[in-house]
């Protein structure tokens, strides 16, 4: 647990940095530091591992002053990520890897055994352990960093923008990494962004700071999108936080419709009868496997010669699908809008489909989740 | 043939200076005449120079990169003794020295301080930011930090300026003929000059380039086993070969654009030209602790 209490740095220029800061990271938490450019995130990072002194108020580690513990060995038992890694260009990756341990005095084969651990655990070849840093692309340079941070296996981790200078798609996928790490590991986590997506996908709790160092809200992320505790935290939230709440709802409380399913061998008759009944406009046809194929509108199902297989039509892009066991609601909704149809389709860990849902479905759904 | 004829003097001219070079290789017995004990003399002169100069341009380039405020002042100082004609400062050694080999090379190897001193600091300075911060962040202490990450990620830039002060130095050393030191050059000042013959001449000016050229492989193959981690492993064009262009007492040239120009060729990656920037211009962090 670290705890901030009263926290505040003022440099001798003048400048408020971080203001009375009163916070609490809990234990085997990710907890995040959010704000615009000079809020005072980073400061309030390095006076963990006392690589910025407060001016004012102390930080504990589990109840403990860090001021009463020597810098050098303190910072060893806190990993440290950085935005551009901050990798050492002279060592290989498995020589970065293992600088803790090295410091530690460990001996350089068991540091070498460690850091060939930490490779597989962060998802890098063991053949890269020879490689110098700018043999790495930018991701691959992250995961080393993360793995260098982790060596010592300390219990808490701080991270400074750790992944904001990869693209969004090697971004996402280190993100998801972490995820998976942090399950596994439960360490403490303070992570700084400027991203407020990244927040949320990554937080059990936030802290939104402000401009001249003060905290504006902490809270869980669904509570932080539900309530913006002012007109501050809400404008950088963003207008769409409502959408983006969606991501914590499971799209699995969706009632999906399987009656405007068809398989494609079924005539088209057949179908334009079972629709016009339930007065829907479309109809989604399946292979016999059940995986989709697309849609096929009321009127065309009207205008089919009699006889016709409903496969043998020209059918509208089915879109892309969402998971019904893994996906949010937001995923569904999204699904729902990019649809020609209007309809989202659902559909099970092998893609296999499971049924259909319209904007009108969702928007029911949604406003009973969130309400 | 007009044409055969200058070949064939041309070739006479090669044979004739070959054998005065052969048969004045070494003097079986008399271990202070011929051209070997000059070019050993030459080689002591001009290695320890350079050695002495990285011994005290290391630690005064820590202090100045350390101490920032310290650097202008020093390096102006260091820039205004390269304007002393080293001939001058030959005279000036030897009521101290006698006419011993640090005569030579205590001039010679303050005048090594304008190219490695800057280079140093410029080594130092491009240690990109982040890379420093994680040091500090991982737990090195200063000295640990300074020995283990800052030196050694320095390196391709201090070795870059060993190249141009080693060639610098090598061609200077025959200067110092003039007071009776000088290994090859006395070739040329005595047995050329005084003699009106052009053999010594010729044979002096060959060993000083060619020791130049081993001299500066030598340092590229040192740098390429040093750095291994180096996208340019050494072996891109460098300002050794300009180096023979830098006349001794222009110290303006020498002291003004190199910067710049170091941190351009010999930066060992993107990330360093991006830091140069960031290391100057930008607010300083307290990491120092
Ligand atoms: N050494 C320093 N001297 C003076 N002011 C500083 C110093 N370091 C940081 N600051 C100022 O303190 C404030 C907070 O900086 P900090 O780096 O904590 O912001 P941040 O929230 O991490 O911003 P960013 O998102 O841009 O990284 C800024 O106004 C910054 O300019
Ligand atoms: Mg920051």
């Amino acid at each position: 647990m670290i705890t901030f209490e009263g926290a505040a740095k003022l440099y001798p220029d003048g400048t408020v940095a971080v203001d009375d800061l009163n916070l609490t990271v809990e234990t085997g938490q990710t907890t995040v530091f959010v704000g615009p450019s000079g809020s005072g995130k980073t400061t309030s990072l390095r006076m963990v591992n006392r690589m910025v002194e407060p001016t004012g108020g102390t930080v504990l580690i589990d109840g403990e002053d860090v001021r009463r513990r020597d810098p050098a060995e303190l910072r060893r038992s806190i990993g440290y990520v950085i935005q551009q890694a901050g990798l050492f260009p002279h060592r290989t990756v498995r020589d970065n890897i293992a600088t803790v341990p090295l410091l530690l005095g460990w001996g350089r084969a068991r540091a070498r055994a460690r850091a060939a651990e930490l490779m597989e655990l962060v998802g890098l070849e063991p053949s890269q352990a020879k490689r110098y840093p700018h043999q790495l692309s930018g991701g691959q340079q992250q995961r080393v960093g993360v793995a260098r941070a982790l060596a010592a296996d300390p219990p808490i981790l701080l991270m400074d923008e750790p992944f904001s200078a990869v693209d969004p798609v090697v971004r996402a996928g280190l993100q998801d990494e972490l995820l998976r790490l942090q399950r596994e590991l439960r360490k403490t986590i303070v992570f700084v962004t400027h991203d407020i997506d990244e927040a949320v996908r990554l937080g059990d709790r936030i802290a939104v700071f402000r401009p001249g160092g003060r905290l504006a809200q902490y809270d869980g992320p669904e509570r932080l999108l539900a309530e913006p505790c002012d007109a501050f935290v809400e404008s950088f939230v963003g207008y769409d936080r409502g959408v983006r709440r969606l991501s914590f709802f499971p799209a699995r409380e969706l009632s999906l419709r399987e009656d405007v399913v068809f398989e494609d061998a079924t005539g088209a008759d057949r179908a334009a009868e079972a629709v016009r009944d339930k007065n829907e406009p479309w109809a989604l046809v399946v292979s016999a496997d059940r995986l989709p194929l697309g849609w096929a509108g009321a009127a065309q199902l009207d205008r089919a010669p009699a006889g016709t297989a409903l496969g043998a039509l020209d059918l509208a892009s089915y879109g892309h699908t969402f998971n019904v066991a893994t996906d949010s609601l937001r995923a569904a909704l999204d699904a729902a809008v990019l649809s020609p149809a209007g309809r989202a389709v659902g559909v099970d860990t092998d893609g296999r489909v499971v049924g259909v849902v319209s904007q009108e479905d969702l928007g029911t759904a949604l406003w009973s989740v969130t309400a | 043939m007009v044409g055969d004829r200058v070949i064939s003097d041309s070739w006479d001219w090669i044979v004739r200076v070959t054998d005065w070079g052969v048969t004045n290789w070494s003097h079986p017995g008399e271990p202070d005449r011929g051209i070997l004990p000059r070019l050993l003399q030459h080689m002591r002169l001009s290695y320890l120079s350079i050695l002495l100069g990285l011994a005290v341009a290391l630690p005064m380039g820590l202090a100045c990169a350390r101490w920032k405020r310290l650097y202008p002042p020093v390096l102006t100082g260091v820039n205004v003794l390269y304007a002393v004609p080293s001939i001058a400062l030959f005279f000036l050694m030897l009521p101290y020295t006698g006419f011993s080999d640090w005569t030579a090379i205590v001039p010679l190897a303050l005048y090594t301080l304008v190219i490695l001193l800057p280079n140093v600091v410029d080594g130092l300075r491009q240690v990109p930011d982040h890379v420093r911060q994680a040091a500090v962040a991982m737990g090195f202490g200063q000295l640990r930090r300074l020995v283990q990450v800052e030196v050694p990620v320095a390196v391709p830039v201090i070795i870059a300026g060993l190249r141009v002060a080693s060639v610098a130095t090598i061609s200077m050393v025959s200067v110092a003929s003039l007071v009776g030191l000088g290994g090859l050059g006395q070739l040329i000042l005595s047995d050329g000059f005084r003699r009106q013959f052009d053999a010594p001449i010729v044979v002096g000016i060959v060993l000083t380039v060619v020791l130049a050229l081993v001299t500066d492989a030598v340092l590229v193959l040192a740098q390429r086993l040093l750095t291994p981690w180096s996208r340019r492993g050494g072996g891109g064009p460098s300002r050794a070969d300009r180096a023979a262009a830098v006349p001794s007492g222009t110290a303006a040239t020498v002291g003004g654009p190199r910067t710049a120009d170091t941190a351009g060729t010999s930066s060992p990656g993107g990330e360093a030209i991006e830091s140069g920037s960031g290391s100057t211009g930008e607010k300083e962090r307290t990491w120092r602790s």
